[in-house]
């Protein structure tokens, strides 16, 4: 029998669900940030909100990627529904730490679905992926820097006000 | 055709000269390409066979498939459903392309 999938297909069909996985995870990044952006708007936080913004455009973009790699593959990319978005923060650094965790979940599954990857022999998704882990590194640093601002500047009064002024978007 | 897989119901079968996939309904043959396939993968893997059990959930325990841009409709019941599911796990696993798919939604 020929093999219709490998002619069709450029990569597995296991690995192409964890590929639509990610697709959801990134989607549900990209509206959680829109969240925490919001959040921050309601507060007084005028620079953190922009900063949000981009990265929730830049968390799209990073959907789009896969997205497109999936199409071009020939597989079947899924859009997805985002669900269970946590709008409630009780201060500034939980919101950015809030956000790490989120950062070091997409790495972790990024990392599993490489080893997955790796394992199927889908070398074509391992090359992929490789601009997704350098850029995950950039993603927690950045958060990591952010959240080292709380520990040298404090976490009241006008030193919030400082942090806030401090964070661009990148 | 070459025959991939029987379960109780239907029959999966893969055609070298067309390049695609055939699955007998019994009353009507249906004529899949890869990515109509993959579609119906992921149509079959969105069912939750547990709100079958559950009146509330779904009703009479029917679901409606619409297979290749909507040309077929199905009507199928609990047990037809679940023999697609294993027609269809079983098929792909055959074919070496995807391992079985699970019975309940992911």
């Amino acid at each position: 029998m020929k093999d219709i999938a490998r002619q069709r297909m450029s990569i597995k069909i296991s690995t192409m669900d964890l590929l639509n996985n990610q697709i959801k995870m990134e989607a549900h990044a990209s509206a959680s940030y829109l969240a925490m952006a919001s959040w921050c708007e309601q507060n007084a936080f005028p620079s953190s909100a922009d900063f949000f913004y981009h990265q929730a455009s830049e968390e799209r973009e990073h959907m789009m990627k896969i997205f497109k790699f999936v199409a071009d593959c020939g597989g079947n990319p899924i859009s997805p529904s985002v669900e269970n978005l946590n709008h409630d923060f009780s201060t500034l650094e939980e919101v950015f730490e809030t956000a790490l965790d989120q950062e070091i979940t997409v790495t972790k599954s990024i990392y599993n679905i490489q080893s997955a990857a790796r394992k199927e022999q889908d070398f074509l998704v391992e090359n992929f992926l490789q601009w997704f882990i350098t850029e995950q590194l950039e993603e927690e640093k950045t958060f990591r820097d952010i959240l080292d601002l709380f520990e040298v500047m404090g976490r009241e009064g006008i030193a919030l006000k400082f942090i806030d002024e401090r964070i661009k978007p990148e | 055709m070459t025959t991939v897989y029987s379960s109780k119901f239907y029959t999966f079968y893969q055609s070298d000269a067309d390049r695609c996939y055939f699955i007998d309904f019994g009353q009507k043959l249906v004529k899949l390409s890869f990515c109509q396939l993959l579609a119906l993968r992921q149509r079959i893997q969105t069912i939750s066979i547990e709100d079958h059990f559950d009146s509330d959930l779904n009703k009479h325990g029917f679901e409606i498939l619409m297979l290749c841009n909507k040309e077929h409709l199905f009507l199928l019941n609990t047990f037809e459903i679940l023999d697609l599911m294993e027609l269809l796990g079983n098929a792909l696993g055959v074919l070496g392309i995807a391992n079985q798919i699970g019975l309940t939604s992911s």
